[in-house]
């Protein structure tokens, strides 16, 4: 069965709680700015995944990436959003011809800071 | 492979190790009084933006282009840190160990001496990182740096400046070179998973209209005394496999013109020292008694500071150089949580 995003973030929280009290529920609630109660919620996917910015705020505190999270819980940033969208045909055609593509391959086209002569 | 990751310059070497990786901030700061007194690590404030030089052709110096690389933007007299993090590897129970090579100007910033390729021990003209978290300037004595300062390049202040006589590099220069996987894997064997999980948890506990011209570009100088060690390289120089390394030119743009560049904001000026210890707010210092720091390079020693050479020449350089008695400090152990270093707030 698919893992829900609710059930993925207890998973996580879980597993760091093993190393530190700092991932309690109440401590990464106060850490997001959120109430604990509203946590537990979102954790036993009770209530609809919190907001962009808090998924983000709650990736940062679980040590977890915010794009992963978002997409569990069928989002996208916003500053992705952003970028399809000032040039959405060519990034509507990327994404399109990337999408059976291989990770590796996905990767090979990942921008690489260029070195020059000096 | 050399790529940007929200705002941070990521090194890989996937045909090395999966886990031989190099994150690097460059991180925004407290510019230190330049009085002559030894202060405390002071805070990371976020991390400047990093572009890549090719995305803005037409706006940069043609310089830069030949340089490739990336961009920052930097106020006049602003400060910097670099904060260094490696790949963790976890069924070792280790981070990758990467030797870097920090220059500003192409002038060393261990040593002092010109850019050169490869690493040297006598002098160490590189960094280790885990064991060295962050560099904060130039190594001018044991256990004492000089913080990296950003001066416009062609006023004299840069340490290039001062060394070469000549204002034509500027920035940063930077390699990278991880450890050789045979050597990591003999001197880090495989343990036990819960081992694995027990030493990580041990270390946790323990511790920015006309055309931009090459007249924008910015240079670092060496401004206040800072209490900070740099380590002697733990392993040996043949542990290290220098011939794959990797390197990056990061150019230094005069805040005031980033937006010019890149049609955005840039950061807000940061607040003073003297603002800073008003507040009562925290300063760092960093205890790693396992390691023997390097004694300072001479060259670097010798370096005049921006307020000592601004008063040589009539110059005021630095807006406010006000001498603060840093009252809480914070003592970091080696191993340091991960993203929660010398934070402002948690």
């Amino acid at each position: 069965m698919r893992q829900t995003f609710g059930s993925y973030i207890r998973k996580v929280r879980d597993d760091r709680r093993l190393e530190s009290s700092e991932f309690s529920v109440r401590k990464i609630a106060s850490r997001i700015g959120v109430e604990p109660s509203y946590l537990s919620k979102v954790e036993r996917d009770e209530v609809a995944p919190p907001s962009e910015a808090t998924i983000v705020r709650l990736a940062v505190a679980l040590g977890e990436d915010p794009d992963l999270l978002l997409a569990m819980a069928g989002k996208v940033s916003s500053d992705l959003r952003a970028v399809i969208l000032k040039r959405p045909k060519l990034f509507a055609d990327l994404i399109r011809q990337l999408k059976n593509a291989p990770d590796h391959a996905v990767l090979r086209i990942a921008r690489e800071v260029r070195d020059g002569r000096w | 492979m050399i790529e940007l990751l929200h705002d941070q310059l990521f090194f890989s070497f996937p045909g090395i190790h999966p886990d031989a990786s190099l994150t690097i901030q460059f991180q925004r700061t407290l510019r230190i009084p330049d009085d002559d007194r030894d202060y405390p690590l002071p805070p990371g404030l976020g991390c400047f933006p990093l572009r890549h030089v090719d995305d803005f052709g037409a706006r940069v110096p043609e310089a830069w282009i030949e340089h490739g690389g990336i961009l920052l933007p930097m106020y006049q007299s602003e400060a910097m840190w670099l904060n260094f993090d490696t790949g963790y590897c976890d069924d070792r129970g280790v981070s990758y160990p990467i030797a870097i090579k920090i220059a500003t100007g192409k002038i060393n910033a261990i040593t002092g001496l010109p850019w050169s390729g490869g690493l040297h021990k006598h002098p160490q003209n590189y960094a280790v990182a885990p064991e060295q978290p962050w560099l904060d300037g130039y190594c001018v004595e044991k256990g004492v740096i000089r913080q990296f300062v950003a001066m416009p390049l062609g006023a004299g202040y840069t340490a290039e400046e001062q060394l070469t006589g000549a204002a034509e590099h500027g920035g940063i220069q930077i390699s990278a070179f991880p450890m050789k996987r045979e050597v990591f894997e003999r001197r880090f064997p495989k343990i036990d998973r819960s081992i694995s999980q027990l030493r990580r948890m041990s270390l946790d506990d323990t511790m920015a209209v006309s055309e931009p011209t090459a007249r924008d570009s910015m240079g670092l100088a060496p401004g206040g005394r800072m209490k900070q060690e740099i380590y002697e390289d733990p392993y040996d120089l043949s542990d290290w496999d220098t011939k794959s390394g990797a390197r990056c030119f990061v150019h230094i743009t005069n805040s005031l013109i980033w937006r010019q560049i890149t049609g955005e904001y840039p950061p807000t000026v940061p607040p003073t020292s003297a603002e800073y210890a008003r507040y009562g707010l925290p300063w760092f210092d960093y205890y790693e008694d396992r390691l023997s720091a390097l004694r300072g390079s001479n060259k670097l020693k010798k370096l005049k500071s921006v307020a000592a050479l601004g008063k040589e020449k009539n110059d005021v350089p630095l807006p406010e150089n006000q001498s603060v008695s840093p009252e809480k400090i914070i003592v970091l152990r080696k191993g340091l949580k991960k993203n929660q270093v010398r934070e402002l707030a948690d």
